[in-house]
């Protein structure tokens, strides 16, 4: 039987997490491989449903990234997100997924070491939760 | 395509735009004709209808079968182009980007152990019995709607008024969703997967009764899952229907209190035929006046299938409000959920008139009765 | 038919150090649409564009995938190389396989794997891509300037130096703003009127600068480059054009009421300028006061005036104006110290604020730059000044209003080199001295035996003399200590204007909790707003010296030239967009919208939303509040993002 190989998505809004990213890039940190960025303006641009969508297809853990509150660049994109978070656990629990597998993180520009420690914790946590699809949560 | 149209007799039509003559939509949308849909599959045009975004608006509420002088079964018809056209990859525009259904699609993972009877902690269930409850998607309603309805109310009323009645109904932990969205958005591998599903759950529950608050619900399982549950002899019923039959058996009765009106639900009404049941409800809770449209007539409430909702689906809601008000009732009933959340949505912002025109208390049949249950 | 070209960039060993491209390049090259896979060692080199260039041309590609550096870095460049070749930039993705892949992994077989999703995931996006053209808006170059204090005044002369038209306006009768009432300043101790007199002849004479005082502006829509605006000339009572300045009106006036100018220290007339080097030189008529205008008696001003100029009937008059830019510099109010009533101020004559104070040093003041005291007109020998009224306060306002401490010490100089006897306290918590020359500053008050009490003033009361009576704890001493003084002064501190709401609610500019408007970022937007287009000079903003005013009225004046000097601004076309046809009308988008970039239109007998696209940012918020997908974030839509999805969990593209 092969390893358990998690699939994560990351959300990351434009101008601090997917920069933070970056950084994590240009100073060479290591994290593990299993994370997929897709870029969005803000984190109040993500669609509740993009997360259930990533769940529904198959991911195993999905996160939101964006800027500190107080941060955004469109000045409360972040609040929102988190509004919808807490929407979007709610369903969680109905649905008997681990709150777990959904993240929702404030990353900066300048948090590139962040970056790498939060990949590094939570494609630990979900090789622990192991697969979305084993059910039995 | 072929077969759908044999299959739905659109072969029949005549071309008399009967149909597209008496379809809400094309009211207010002059791109959707049911007509020209049919049509262009007679002439063999399966591209063009795939790839047209008025596929998708048709309300399949069946205002225009009931007219058709060629008895052509416009919803199924639709319902199949929406197949053929969502196996090619094309898809619905959904309400909520999708969030529902995802949820729908989450529900066929077998293994899934949900945590939705949060709802009944207060009230008599159990695992197996003699009644089932359907319960529908009212607890992943009440996540996303909790703003400005509370549909998860509809479930608890519903199992108060069977405790009520000394029913002890089951539920399960692991409903799935009937699949009815999915199904009239061309998805009808997931809709059998979560068949499947249910039919199992349903049979191990050992109900030889299954009641729902939500008449998609009632119609998918009535008729969609028929091959399914055939053999069973299982007897699938709405909760107005049961209430209904309460009263003249079981000696029920409700508080009698206030004028109210009652929209009939497309599934319930022209899908199912049933009229009669909600309304002896109603009148045994208070006075009904009816509005204009009702019945057969009765108007959609502008969305199904978590699809399909745009501006003339609001116009279509407001217009039903400002009918309902004008019946001078204080209470709009509906037995649906989805309508309940519907016209809540179309009053909960800004609205195209004056507020006092549609200024209406909106609620659920089971709701209500729960409130007026005599000598509770 | 889509026609796909993908190019790999090695980056040196950068990229193909941690990745088999040729691997990589086989496995895209399978993915659906894609016409064509390359790699390149430096694909931003001139040869690398080229490559990209040419296949665009001789194979009909219609968008471009590069498989390179972070979006950041080459975004613009590759852009710019579709557009050359003849196609729409917009219709790029960058799959960022460098700072994603090979610089943060390090098993070469995994690491490629997950560069192939990133090519996948790019695919995908870039096929549901759309062309997208900016926005051309045409530039009205001309400035609003609201407010004519020093800040106002300065931004306005800058831009009218460099070339540029200005519309300033101001609410009172003249310009100059607080700083015509300051008498001596700090730390230089120059007269205020001496270097600010010359600012102000400079506006009335500049040219290109439309002077409207006695004005506010009512209306303002219109967005960045296009600002249309209505503004009020409330009449003088006079016509402003025949009136020559001579003041043989005012001279002539029988009515005398307290002066507003003057902070009450002093009188004047019913007809009046507010002071001597008014700019315009033209007065007002009081109306509320003027014997004629109320009783119908008196008309003196009219009689003596030799120019014919006075026409009490005259009416207010709307002028409009179109402008790029609006830069708010409506200063500040001194906070009134009423409130805090164990301080006495309106109960105890001598108990007065430092701008009162300030009048009665002016050499142009009611008193003629001699300091006495309200009650009895006496020369006060002991002096307390109480800091810190109003400010670093919770019941107040909790911030530093950052020029009280310097103003008091420069008034107990000022008073103490008049009269070497005088005894003068200053009850302080903390003296700060930020600004350059301010702590030598204030040495050298200490050493003209100044003294300094710390601790916050409790109380005063009133002997029945007339003295006052401060008390306060002296926490050095750790001593309650009672001090009878003949005057106490309230170094009270700055608050927004009282009228600022209008202004917010005008421009729809934000305040932050202290009431001034808000900046768009505390430390590097300090002067621009959240609304484009609209900057903010000077106390506006903030408490602040005039240095400090004077150097943001340059920063405004420089980024709404930034504005106004071009002819022609391109829009972001990265913005959302309203299905007309889908749209509910029920205004959920416009609520949740920090820009006020949504309005609700009336479409036969419902409402649809509208976006202006000179207002929207493109942050994406209205799309997801939207219930049923109306709006759409253009190239950052819902279906783009599935596709994604469905691209790298379902294994397809
Ligand atoms: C008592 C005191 C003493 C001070 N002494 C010193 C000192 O010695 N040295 C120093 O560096 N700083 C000193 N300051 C600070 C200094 O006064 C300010 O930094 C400076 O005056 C701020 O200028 P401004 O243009 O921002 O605001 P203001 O001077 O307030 O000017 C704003 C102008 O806008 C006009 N306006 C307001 N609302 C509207 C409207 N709606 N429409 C049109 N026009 C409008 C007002 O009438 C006014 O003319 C002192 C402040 C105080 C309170
Ligand atoms: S994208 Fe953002 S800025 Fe643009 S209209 Fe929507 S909410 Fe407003
Ligand atoms: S939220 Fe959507 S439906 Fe409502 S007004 Fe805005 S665009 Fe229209
Ligand atoms: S831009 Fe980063 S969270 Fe809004």
């Amino acid at each position: 039987m092969t390893e358990f190989d998690p699939r994560i998505i990351a959300f990351c809004c434009n101008w601090c997490s997917y920069v933070g990213a970056d950084l994590a890039g240009t100073s060479r940190l290591q994290y593990p491989h299993n994370v997929r960025i897709i870029r969005t303006m803000c984190s109040g641009q993500v669609f509740p449903s993009y997360i259930l969508k990533a769940l529904e297809l198959g991911a195993d853990g999905v996160m939101i990234a964006g800027c500190h509150i107080g941060d955004c660049h469109y000045v409360s994109g972040n609040k929102k997100a988190e509004e919808r978070f807490r929407m979007l656990l709610g369903i969680m629990k109905t649905l008997g997924l681990d709150a777990r597998r959904i993240r929702l993180e404030w990353i900066s520009a300048s948090e590139g070491v962040k970056f790498a420690n939060t990949i590094k914790e939570f494609a630990r946590e979900i090789k622990e939760l192991g697969p979305r699809n084993g059910g039995k949560e | 395509m072929k077969q759908i149209i044999r299959n739905t007799k659109a072969y029949y039509c005549v071309e008399c735009g009967k149909c597209t003559g008496s379809c809400p939509v094309a009211r207010g949308n002059e791109f959707f004709s049911p007509r020209l849909i049919v049509e262009r599959a007679l002439s063999g045009m399966k591209q063009d209808i795939e790839g047209d975004r008025e596929l998708w608006a048709c309300l399949t509420c069946e205002a225009c079968s009931k007219k058709c002088p060629s008895t052509v079964k416009y919803s199924e018809f639709i319902r199949g182009m929406r197949k053929m056209a969502f196996d090619s990859g094309f898809t619905s525009r959904c309400s909520q980007g999708g969030l529902l259904h995802s949820i729908q699609r989450i529900h066929s993972i077998k293994d899934l152990v949900q945590d939705r009877l949060d709802w009944a902690k207060d009230l008599k269930t159990s695992k197996k019995g003699e009644v089932l409850y359907f319960t529908g998607c009212l607890p992943y309603f009440e996540n996303l709607f909790s703003a400005f309805v509370s549909p998860i109310e509809i479930a608890k009323s519903t199992v108060k008024i069977l405790n009520f009645a000394g029913i002890v109904p089951a539920i399960l932990q692991n409903e799935r969703c009937c699949g009815h969205d999915l199904l009239w958005t061309g998805d009808s591998e997931t809709f059998q997967k979560l068949a499947r599903l249910n039919t199992e759950m349903i049979k191990e529950s050992g109900a030889s009764r299954v009641v729902t608050s939500c008449p998609e619900c009632l119609r998918t399982l009535k008729l969609d899952y028929a091959d399914l549950l055939e053999s069973t002899g299982i007897e699938i019923m709405h909760i107005s229907e049961l209430i209904s039959s309460l009263m003249k058996n079981n000696g029920i009765k409700f508080n009698r209190s206030g004028i109210m009106t009652y929209h009939d639900p497309c599934r319930l009404g022209r899908h199912l035929g049933i009229y009669d049941a909600p309304r002896d409800v109603i009148k045994s809770m208070g006075e009904l006046v009816e509005m204009g449209n009702h019945m057969a007539e009765s108007s959609c409430c502008g969305v199904s299938a978590w699809a399909t909702c745009e501006s003339m689906s609001k116009q279509m809601q407001v217009n039903r409000l400002i009918e309902a008000k004008s019946t001078g009732s204080d209470t709009l009933i509906t037995s649906c959920p989805k309508c309940l959340i519907h016209l809540k949505c179309a009053v909960h912002n800004q609205i195209p008139v004056e507020k006092e025109k549609v200024d209406i208390r909106i609620e659920d049949l089971a709701v209500a009765a729960g409130k007026a249950l005599a000598g509770d | 038919m889509t026609n796909i070209g993908i190019y790999i960039c090695h980056c040196g060993t950068n990229i193909a150090g941690m990745i088999d491209v040729e691997e990589l390049a086989r496995k895209a090259a399978k993915l659906k649409d894609v016409s064509v896979v390359k790699d390149y060692r430096y694909l931003c080199s001139d040869p690398g564009q080229d490559l990209i260039k040419e296949d665009i041309r001789s194979m009909d590609l219609d968008r471009v995938v590069v498989a390179a550096c972070s979006p950041r870095m080459h975004e613009s460049t590759y852009r710019k190389v579709l557009s050359e070749a003849g196609i729409n930039p917009f219709l790029l993705e960058i799959a960022n396989i460098r700072e994603q892949a090979s610089w943060v992994h390090s098993e070469k077989e995994k690491t490629t794997e997950k560069a192939f999703d990133l090519v996948r995931i790019a695919v995908a996006k870039v096929k549901k891509d759309e062309s997208l053209e900016s926005l051309p808006a045409d530039v009205i170059q001309r400035v609003l300037v609201i407010g004519a204090g020093i800040a106002g005044i300065q931004t306005s002369l800058d831009i009218a130096n460099i070339g540029y038209e200005v519309v300033l306006v101001e609410k009172e009768q003249s310009i100059g703003g607080r700083m015509s009432q300051l008498g001596k300043t700090f730390p230089t101790l120059d007269c205020s009127a001496c270097i600010l007199t010359p600012r102000m002849v400079e506006v009335s004479t500049n040219p290109k600068i439309r002077l409207h005082t006695y004005s506010e502006v009512e209306e303002i829509s219109g967005f960045i480059g296009n600002f249309h605006a209505k503004i009020r000339k409330k009449s003088r009572g006079l016509n402003p054009d025949l009136c020559t300045g001579c003041g043989e009106c005012t001279a002539r006036c029988p009515t005398k009421v307290p002066g507003e100018y003057d902070e009450g220290m002093g009188k004047r007339k019913a007809i009046y300028t507010l002071f001597p080097q008014a700019v315009p030189n033209v007065p007002v008529i009081d109306r509320a006061n003027c014997v004629y205008i109320t009783k119908g008696k008196c008309g003196i001003c009219k009689k003596v005036c030799p120019a014919g100029a006075i026409d009490y009937e005259l009416g207010d008059e709307i002028v409009e104006e179109e402008v790029g830019a609006v830069v708010v510099a409506s200063g500040f109010d001194p906070f009134d110290p009423t409130s805090k009533e164990e301080l006495g101020y309106g109960r105890y004559k001598n108990v007065i604020t430092g701008l009162q104070l300030e009048r009665l040093l002016h050499t142009a003041g009611p008193t003629k730059g001699e300091v006495i005291r309200p009650s009895d007109g006496a020369v006060p020998k002991r002096i307390a000044f109480v800091q810190c009224v109003g400010s670093r306060d919770e019941h107040a306002n909790k911030y530093c209003s950052r020029v009280c401490c310097m103003h008091a010490i420069k008034n107990a100089l000022l008073i103490k080199e008049h009269h070497p006897d005088a005894e003068i306290f200053i009850y302080y918590i903390d003296i700060r001295a930020f600004g350059k020359g301010y702590e030598e500053f204030y040495k050298r008050t200490q050493e003209h035996g100044i003294k300094f009490m710390r601790g916050r003033v409790a109380e005063i009361f009133e002997e029945n003399n007339g003295n006052v009576v401060v008390r306060a704890d002296d926490t050095l001493l750790g001593m309650v200590m009672e001090n009878e003084v003949d005057m106490a002064v309230l170094s009270v501190g700055m608050v927004p204007r009282s009228d600022s709401a209008k202004i917010q609610k005008l421009l729809g500019i934000a305040t932050g909790s202290d009431g001034f408007f808000m900046e768009a970022h505390a430390k590097l937007r300090p002067v621009e707003t959240l609304v484009d287009g609209v900057f903010l000079a000077g106390t506006a903003q903030g408490p602040k010296d005039i240095p400090d005013t004077v150097a943001q009225a340059k920063g405004a004046a420089s980024s709404a030239l930034g504005v106004i000097s071009h002819k022609v601004l391109e829009l972001s076309p990265l913005i959302s967009e309203v299905d007309e046809r889908l749209c509910r009308g029920c205004g959920d988008c416009k609520d949740i919208c920090e820009y006020g970039a949504i309005e609700l239109i009336t479409l036969d007998s419902r409402n649809a939303a509208r976006i202006n696209p000179a207002l929207c940012k493109g942050c994406g918020a209205c799309t997801v509040a939207c219930c049923n997908g109306s709006i759409k974030l253009r190239n950052f839509t819902d279906t783009a993002t599935f596709a994604m999805l469905e691209a790298v969990l379902g294994g397809e593209a």
